[in-house]
């Protein structure tokens, strides 16, 4: 597990149809120690993907730097795990060869790493599922498979874009569930970006709000782990940090 | 699809076929026409026989069918890394898509003058005849898969840790399959028309060669034949090999595209 460190970073768009420039991000700090949990909330548009881009290594900071474990992010790279919204699962690969993709990367051979995409799978459940295509599953189940292909490649940081936004709410309230699990397990360390609060407080250590492109408050989450829905929608302690996210969400 | 659905889809399909032979078979004799206006049914299969006791319409197929194979393999084998290569590159892509277009409208018989002063009358003709009409179609078909692999799976990859190979065998080229399989079946039905025109031309072995000496005998019944087989083979090769080939992989990744 490695620390994150964001110095000053920011990003400024051309916008083709406006023809001018739009500056998302404004001087963004932000420390992330090795297997700590943080979560970024914000409304639509206010550059949580632009972050989240910026540290995979998808799209070059316009001012500031990365830093993974010391070094400067150049590119995606297999230390940083990354799980999209869309799944993003290569639908010519069955469940296990997609889980297997990083270990492959690596040059684990065959065998090997069919184990652990079968190790992985068994984790959130889908150890059936290991021969089927992608597009034979639900989403709920392609997200799992979403989130195990990333873990397989044991990264150094897992990097989340809303990952649970297009599941039903049922599916998605046993995803957070099975995600503070193996992060309880595993530890790695996580940004997690969505705009749904109760998800972010139900499972980040440290809640980051951002509005217009900075930074505007972090608050801090201490709630006892493990962490269920059942005890926790009634818990006073995390109707008020969420109430408090909220209502800094909205001021944004 | 079940074994009583396919059978049931294989008759839809071959019965106007057996429609057309029975109107045919009742019209000629009814109507007395003359055989070098247009042949009987028992004549054409006459002339199938004969055929195929000395050889001549193997030789005839076969040949066609090997300059078609060719042909096909070199042209996919030239166009889906050029296709992949301007997938990745916006320059390359720019430039070159206005030669691919102009050449694609081109694309076959349109080559044949060309080619024979360039390859002789023959094999070289034909086959570059073929490559050309596959070769433009594959091309333009692969660039259009690459470009509609979606960038997260590209970005996925990239943060799996695959490198330039490993991009290009396990994300580019399987994810523009689909697409690529659509422009060999496509660029074959136009390599299949170029090559019977091409083989009228510029040789002396072929289907088409076999059509076009047979008008000079008023064998009405060889060039009746001749279409037979070239439209049965070329069903043949479509339904056969290409619609399964798709069927095996694409459709149960749920690529299909319209
Ligand atoms: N490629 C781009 N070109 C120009 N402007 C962009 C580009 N990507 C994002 N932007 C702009 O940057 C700002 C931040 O976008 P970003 O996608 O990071 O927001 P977000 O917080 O993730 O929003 P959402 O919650 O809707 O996903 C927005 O104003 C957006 O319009
Ligand atoms: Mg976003």
């Amino acid at each position: 597990m490695k620390t994150l460190s964001l110095k000053s970073l920011s990003k400024t768009y051309f916008d083709l149809y406006a023809g001018s420039h739009h500056t998302a991000l404004h001087d963004i700090s932000l420390d992330v120690p090795a297997g700590e949990f943080v979560a970024i909330v914000g409304p639509s548009g206010c550059g949580k993907s632009t972050i989240l881009n910026m540290v995979a290594g998808f799209i070059a900071p316009s001012g500031g730097e990365i830093l993974v474990g010391g070094e400067p992010v150049r590119g995606p790279g297999a230390d940083r795990g990354v799980v999209f919204q869309s799944f993003a699962l290569f639908p010519w690969k069955t469940v296990l060869e997609n889980v297997g993709f990083g270990p492959k990367m690596r040059g684990v051979p065959k065998a090997e790493r069919d184990e652990i995409a079968r190790d992985y799978l068994g984790l959130v459940g889908l150890a059936h599922a290991a021969d089927r295509y992608p597009n034979e599953l639900s989403g709920g189940m392609q997200q799992r498979v979403g989130v195990v292909r990333a873990l397989a490649n044991e990264p150094d940081i897992l990097l989340m874009d809303e990952p649970f936004a297009s599941v039903d709410a049922q599916t998605r309230m046993t995803l957070q569930e099975e995600l503070t699990r193996i992060w309880e397990d595993r530890r790695p360390t996580v940004v997690f970006i969505t705009h749904d609060v109760p998800e972010a407080v139900f499972l980040a250590n440290r809640v980051v709000v951002l509005s217009k492109g900075r930074i505007l408050e972090q608050v801090e989450v201490p709630l006892a782990r493990p962490r269920v829905w059942d005890r926790l929608v009634e818990d006073d302690a995390f109707k008020s940090l969420s109430n408090k996210v909220l209502a800094l969400v909205r001021a944004a | 699809m079940g074994a009583g659905n396919r059978l049931a889809g294989a008759l839809t399909f071959v019965m106007p076929l057996a429609a057309l032979v029975l109107i045919w078979a009742v019209v000629v004799p009814a109507f007395q026409v003359r055989p070098q206006i247009f042949p009987s049914v028992a004549a054409v299969i006459g002339a199938g026989l004969a055929g195929l006791r000395d050889g001549s319409l193997l030789t005839h197929a076969a040949t066609s069918l090997a300059r078609v194979a060719i042909g096909t393999v070199l042209a996919v084998l030239v166009a889906v890394p050029l296709g992949i290569l301007m997938g990745i590159s916006r320059g390359l892509s720019a430039f070159l898509t206005p030669l691919l277009r102009f050449f694609s409208v081109l694309a076959g018989i349109a080559w044949i003058p060309i080619a024979t002063l360039w390859f002789g009358y023959g094999f070289g003709a034909i086959v570059f005849v073929i490559f050309n009409a596959v070769f433009f179609v594959v091309v333009y078909n692969t660039l259009l898969g690459v470009s509609t692999i979606p960038m997260p799976l590209r970005h996925a990859a990239a943060s799996l840790g695959a490198g330039r190979r490993a991009m290009l065998s396990d994300v580019l080229l399987p994810g523009a399959l689909p697409n690529i399989v659509t422009g060999i079946r496509t660029g074959l039905g136009f390599a299949w028309r170029g090559l019977i025109a091409a083989e009228m031309i510029a040789t002396n072995v072929g289907l088409g060669y076999m059509l076009f000496v047979a008008r000079d005998f008023y064998q009405t019944e060889v060039i009746v034949l001749g279409m037979i087989v070239i439209g049965a083979l070329w069903l043949s090769i479509d339904r056969l090999l290409l619609a399964p080939l798709e069927r095996a992989t694409i459709e149960r990744w749920g690529l299909v595209r319209a």
